[in-house]
């Protein structure tokens, strides 16, 4: 049966949320996640192709032979993130050049792949572009959540603007990869370990 | 459905071809937009290095441009000359060079006296987002604003005649690689100038 769009919603921002709950997308959620403004553009570049990709792969999912499935796939993948890249220069020059290097990472996210083989695969265009786009929307929302960590205590800035009006000492450790790997593990911690008592919870009932 | 190789190949063939011919006709549909915004990128740098790109609009700054630069020789390289009044008050230096993960280019301007850094600029760089790649915030390039320069003496983190420059925290890599780059690229200058 196929799901409701409100599902494919919660599903993909909460209880299977790609970073926290597939642990997919952890390299980029690692590297990028020191700042704000570069976690915002990174997870809506990622939304904008794993939406794109997903509808493409669906609509054409009946008459791409099995085992090509994949190349297919990496070509669909890399051509609208060639296409973005192009978008980006031409008309948001300045987002380009902050995003620079990002824009290739986005092919690598295995996000993508993975909704297309998990989802867009046997699933309805419209429900694949949905879910792809709030896959990378659940994506964008980790990533918000760890950088707001990371940029206040790191940088004592918010969006690069100081917030740190009491002049605290910034620890260096945050803008560095590894308190990424804390936080990351602490939220996976927190929503497994909730994840487990609803279970249990119905079990009881 | 099982289908045969023919079908696979041919499949593969005709998707690639529609793909790469649909990214082809986009690029050539956007190149003008974006060889625009590159010319204007170098512009703005250029202006940047002397310090004369102060909230200028995008027009602003492709005319101020074109009053008050043009190209100049020195120390047997063509570089983009500041001049004021046909009075030359400084040079934009192309720098060049490795940096963590790839080329980093950008400009120094300097002084017509050669003795004064006027500005650090970037108009290429691929450092690490937040880390290597916050080289390119002002936070770091404000630092080379009237850094002094010299003959012999290299820059370096730390004291520089007096004045206090900084690295970026969590980028040795990055950090060390622009020194590295500035300081060959001063060096050679000051070879031709020499001669």
């Amino acid at each position: 049966m196929a799901e409701r769009p409100r599902e494919i919603i919660k599903r993909n921002l909460f209880s299977d949320n790609q970073v926290l709950r597939q642990i997919l997308g952890i390299c980029s959620s690692l590297a990028v996640t020191n700042t704000m403004r570069n976690s915002l553009v990174m997870g809506i570049g990622l939304s904008f192709v794993t939406a794109l990709s997903s509808l493409t792969l669906s609509a054409m999912r009946n008459i791409i032979p099995h085992r090509v499935r994949m190349l297919v796939q990496t070509l669909v993948i890399a051509a609208y993130v060639i296409f973005l890249d192009l978008l980006l220069k031409a008309y948001l020059p300045d987002i380009s050049k902050q995003l620079g290097p990002y824009v290739g990472l986005i092919i690598t996210n295995c996000i993508i792949m993975g909704r297309a083989e998990a989802y867009a695969q046997q699933n309805k265009p419209v429900a694949s572009m949905l879910d792809g786009l709030f896959a990378g929307l659940g994506y964008t929302l980790v990533l918000m959540i760890i950088s707001l960590i990371r940029e206040v205590m790191g940088f004592g800035t918010l969006f690069g603007i100081n917030v740190n009006v009491l002049n605290l000492q910034t620890w260096t450790i945050m803008i560095m990869p590894p308190a990424a790997f804390f936080i990351i593990g602490g939220l996976i911690w927190g929503l497994s370990a909730r994840a487990l008592r609803r279970a249990g919870k119905e079990k009881e009932a | 459905m099982k289908r045969g190789y023919l079908y696979t190949v041919l499949f593969m063939v005709i998707l690639s071809a529609v793909f790469t011919f649909a990214l082809a006709a986009s690029y050539e549909g956007f190149k003008p937009a974006i060889n625009l915004n590159a010319a204007l990128q170098q512009e703005r740098a250029v202006l940047d290095a002397f310090g004369l790109d102060q909230g200028l609009s995008n027009e602003e700054a492709s005319q101020k441009y074109d009053e008050v630069i043009r190209e100049g020789e020195i120390a047997g390289l063509t570089v983009p000359v500041y001049e004021e009044d046909g009075q030359v008050m400084g040079y934009a230096l192309p720098i060049e060079g490795a940096g963590l993960w790839g080329t980093i280019r950008g400009y120094l301007g300097i002084n017509a006296r050669l003795d004064e850094a006027t500005g650090l600029v970037f108009t290429e760089q691929n450092e690490t987002p937040g880390l290597g790649g916050r080289i390119d915030e002002p936070q770091f390039k404000e630092q080379f604003r009237g850094l002094p320069i010299a003959q012999g003496d290299a820059i370096r983190y730390g004291q520089n005649q007096g004045v206090q420059l900084d690295a970026v925290t969590g980028a040795t890599q990055t950090s060390s690689a622009i020194l590295r780059i500035l300081n060959s690229a001063l060096d050679d200058f000051f070879a031709g100038e020499g001669n």
